[in-house]
């Protein structure tokens, strides 16, 4: 079997795995709730479109983008390959004609799959339901393309990131968690270049509202302190990021003994 | 006849404990027992040899193709791991379905396939269970049919008994024995000896990382010269048969069983034991009832080499 | 020809062959032993301070207008009383350090035996319930009695030292029951709210998760429902703002949020109610499959 028809299938396989999981239905539930706010905030802004948005921007987007995203791809990019071992299941994939980077290619590409569809459910509704008064506007559209877009380079990246980190620790989840709520949120407020040693930094870059003369406006609270960069460049360094991430853990799961733990 | 799986001077460990120490190996076609006490080796040497865990020195080959990282190879290989794992909350046909997608067959293929494994371990009437909902046997039963659903020619078998019931086992049996008749190379590792016996009679004995013997039982037991055969004689006059051997040097020890009809003998010159024995019975006239070795068996064997 | 090995001391039989760095595993044996030995993996951390300090510092050169007006506001930061304590107890980093700990230490309490099957061999023993419970809690309670009551306490005491006389103590004589009073209200809830995440699954990665998500989450809401509503009674709605509302209470400070310290006592009650509830129903030597 070739190396795509191999990705093909794993990520069949898990894709199907991972959609009837209880954790699955757990995490899309808790994407359901920025969709609930939402629904509660038109209720009590009714006709005040201006305050609707702002909450989108500046409540609900900050939600998916700093805790929604992170939480999703800490715990499915870890579970690429940490779950084959907790669970004991990593003998019946590499016995299989199925060469190792192809496993957590797929894995990858079918866990992605499935936060992008669950983070696209609940910011497709939170924003359409805050956004009502607005429809019959283009841009309104291109803006949740936009918005759709940075959550998914975000799940590429920070999946991509994670996954790394399971390849190669044993309690990659801790690290991770450290990363996501410690450095992530601490590091994108430092001065200068320091701040581009964050995902976050870059996908902020990339968000399609942004008032000229940086952060301000109804992007206040997300673009608090970002000296952003070119978002073309942003794209290319999320794209490079994970790219360079994934194949590392191709690397290590290639190259690396897993042990059960007895 | 070649090797199908050789290992050469294979040396594994886990930190500072030596799991597998320099063994050199070869299994031929035909069903070949791994026997050996929990920690010998065995799941090592398996895993090694299907690529879970790479050798720290030597080589393990399959077919002549080295095993770690050559994913090609298992094609026809097929494994069953000792773990009573599984992905959750599947059924027993999206299981081993599921499993069956990654060796490139056709949706119908993997379907026609599926179904011929699941009924050879008598699981159709529960393929659409969840298989936590499974007993033991069934588990180990579906375990067993995602290792042989794409018709394996190299089967490895780790624990392949282990919860099931005495006819589950007689049946598990059976069918690699019917794998075996087919051609196909079967290695089945476990520590209870009855099992290995009942399956084959080609075994490999492992102790604390080594290969301690290879070969037939009775092979082995040859080989084992420090040790003196066990010969149990029962006749209606057992002491006087016995009282004919007490000059005999060759013997090394004379007891009697206690229901009275027995003596037992240990010697080192079994054939001159059994040549002298027919003319003692000749001669004296004395009804020899059986005979027998008591110690011609795995477990004795096994003992025997252990130390124990 | 098959050979019979006799069983002996267990040496490595192959042949010894020259490696590309034959020093290596010398050194890497003796780092590992370094780090083996406990005392110097503190030290070791510990000469990493002036490292830090001095990072610290770069930062700062960096940010100098903001450091200013710290220093300005510094004689009230420094100002020794029962905030100054209250503030220890009830900062963010404490709290986020505790659930990390507890996270690492104690996430995979009933979720590992519930994954291993070991209930059964817990209860076929002369244990109950609670004492199974019980023993579960204790882990939790020693980890945050460590990062609590301990430091509380030696906070207190070197206060005393160095002012070199027991009047700060007879101004507050009050003062080590609210250390320890909030470090039991902090051990109880604790240990309720990580013990239940704990029971819900199988999966010890999954409940690590589970642990910061709803801790962190919950902060979140109340930051998101209050830059909606701009009322303080969302700040029930956090676990921390909770945690930091009683804190407060019990070191006689004046409260975080505009809103009745009681209330936050009882959505903490009511947790460790919901969690009993639960766990009694989770623990069980028989596991039913639906």
């Amino acid at each position: 079997m070739t190396a795509r028809k191999s990705i093909g299938e794993i990520f069949g396989f898990f894709f199907f795995l991972g959609r009837r999981t209880g954790k699955t239905r757990v995490f899309a539930l808790l994407g359901l709730f920025p969709v609930i706010l939402a629904f509660v905030v038109r209720v009590v802004f009714h006709g005040r479109s201006g305050d609707m948005a702002a909450v989108f921007t500046e409540i609900l987007m900050v939600f998916l983008l700093q805790f929604y995203i992170v939480i999703l791809s800490l715990f499915y990019g870890t579970s690429v390959v940490a779950e084959e071992i907790e669970g004991r299941t990593l003998s019946y994939l590499i016995t299989r004609p199925l060469p190792k980077p192809a496993i957590v290619l797929g894995k990858y590409a079918a866990y992605a799959l499935l936060m992008f569809l669950m983070v696209a459910v609940s910011l497709s509704l939170s924003f359409f339901i805050l956004n009502t008064g607005r429809l019959a506007d283009p841009s309104l559209y291109l803006t949740f393309i936009g918005y759709l877009g940075v959550l998914g380079l975000g799940i590429l990246a920070y999946t991509a990131f994670f996954t790394f980190l399971g390849a190669v620790l044993k309690r990659a989840i801790l690290v991770g968690l450290v990363f996501g709520f410690g450095w992530e949120n601490v590091i994108q407020y430092f001065p200068g270049s320091t701040q581009k040693f964050s995902i976050v930094h870059y996908l902020k870059s990339v968000l399609p509202y942004r008032p000229t003369g940086g952060g301000g406006g109804r992007l206040a609270l997300l673009l608090f302190k970002l000296e952003p960069t070119a978002p073309a460049v942003a794209v290319l360094m999320l794209a490079v990021v994970a790219g360079a991430l994934l194949a590392l853990a191709c690397w290590f799961f290639r190259m690396k003994e897993y042990l059960y733990e007895e | 006849m070649t090797a199908v799986i050789a290992a050469t001077h294979l040396s594994k460990w886990y930190g500072n404990v030596l799991g597998l120490n320099d063994v050199s190996l070869e299994i031929e076609a035909g069903i070949t027992g791994l026997l050996g006490p929990n920690g010998a080796g065995k799941s090592t040497f398996m895993k090694l040899i299907t690529g879970q865990m790479k050798p720290n020195i030597g080589t393990v080959t399959v077919r002549g193709r080295k095993v770690w990282n050559n994913p090609a190879i298992f094609a026809g290989i097929g494994f069953c791991p000792e773990h009573d794992v599984f992905y959750e909350d599947v059924t027993g046909w999206e299981f081993v379905t599921g499993l069956l997608r990654f060796y490139g067959y056709s949706g119908s293929d993997i379907k026609q396939r599926a179904a011929r494994a699941l009924d050879i371990v008598e699981l159709t009437k529960d393929k659409d269970r969840l298989i936590r909902g499974y007993s033991r046997g069934m588990r180990q039963r579906v375990k067993f049919a995602q290792a042989i659903a794409h018709d394996p020619e190299i089967i490895v078998l780790d624990e392949p008994l282990s919860g099931l019931d005495p006819l589950g086992k007689r049946k598990l049996i059976k069918l690699i024995k019917a794998f075996r008749d087919e051609g196909r190379t079967v290695l089945v590792s476990s520590h209870v000896l009855p099992e290995i016996e009942a399956l084959t009679s080609r075994i490999v004995l492992v102790h604390q990382g080594k290969i301690l013997a290879q070969g037939d039982i009775p092979y082995i037991r040859e080989l084992i010269e420090a040790h003196p055969h066990m010969i149990s004689v029962r006749s209606s006059d057992p002491r006087a048969l016995a009282a004919c051997f007490v000059g005999d040097r060759s013997i090394q020890k004379m007891s009697f069983a206690p229901d009275g009809r027995t003596f037992v003998v240990e010697t080192h010159k079994r054939d001159d034991f059994f040549a002298r024995l027919t003319g003692v019975v000749l001669e004296g006239g004395i009804e020899v009832e059986e005979i027998s070795s008591p110690d011609d068996n795995l477990q004795a064997v096994f003992e025997y080499l252990v130390g124990k | 020809m098959a050979t019979v090995r006799e069983k002996g001391y267990s040496h490595w039989d192959g042949k010894l062959t020259e490696r590309r760095f034959p020093w290596w595993p010398i050194t890497r044996t003796g780092i590992l032993l370094a780090f083996r030995k406990k005392r110097f993996k503190f030290v070791f951390a510990g000469s990493f301070v002036p490292a830090v300090v001095f990072l610290v510092g770069l930062y700062v050169s960096e940010r100098l207008e903001d450091f200013k007006a710290f220093l300005q506001g510094s004689d009230r930061l420094l100002n020794i009383n029962p905030n100054y304590f209250k503030t220890y107890f009830t900062n963010d980093s404490l709290l986020f350090l505790i659930v990390l700990v507890l996270g690492f230490a104690a996430a995979g309490l009933i979720a590992d035996d519930l994954k291993h099957n070991s209930l059964q061999l817990y209860f076929s023993r002369p244990l109950r319930k609670k004492d199974y419970l019980l023993g579960k809690m204790s882990v939790i309670v020693f980890f945050v009695l460590i990062l609590t009551a301990v430091p509380g306490l030696v906070l207190l005491i070197f206060k005393l030292i160095f002012a070199g006389s027991f009047k700060f103590f007879l101004d507050y004589p009050w003062l080590p029951l609210s250390i320890l009073g909030y470090s039991a209200l902090l051990t109880v809830f604790f240990s309720f709210y990580v013990l239940f995440l704990s029971s819900l699954s199988k999966n010890t990665r999954y409940v690590t998760i589970l642990v910061f998500m709803i801790y962190i989450f919950s902060d979140i809401l109340f930051g998101m429902l209050s830059g909606i509503f701009h009322e303080p009674a969302m700040a029930l709605f956090s676990i921390k703002a909770n945690l930091q509302q009683t804190g407060a209470f019990l070191f006689g400070q004046k409260l975080p949020f505009a809103v009745p310290a009681v209330w936050s006592f009882l959505i903490l009650a009511g947790i460790c109610v919901l969690s009993a509830a639960v766990l009694n129903r989770k623990i069980r030597s028989v596991e039913v499959i639906k």
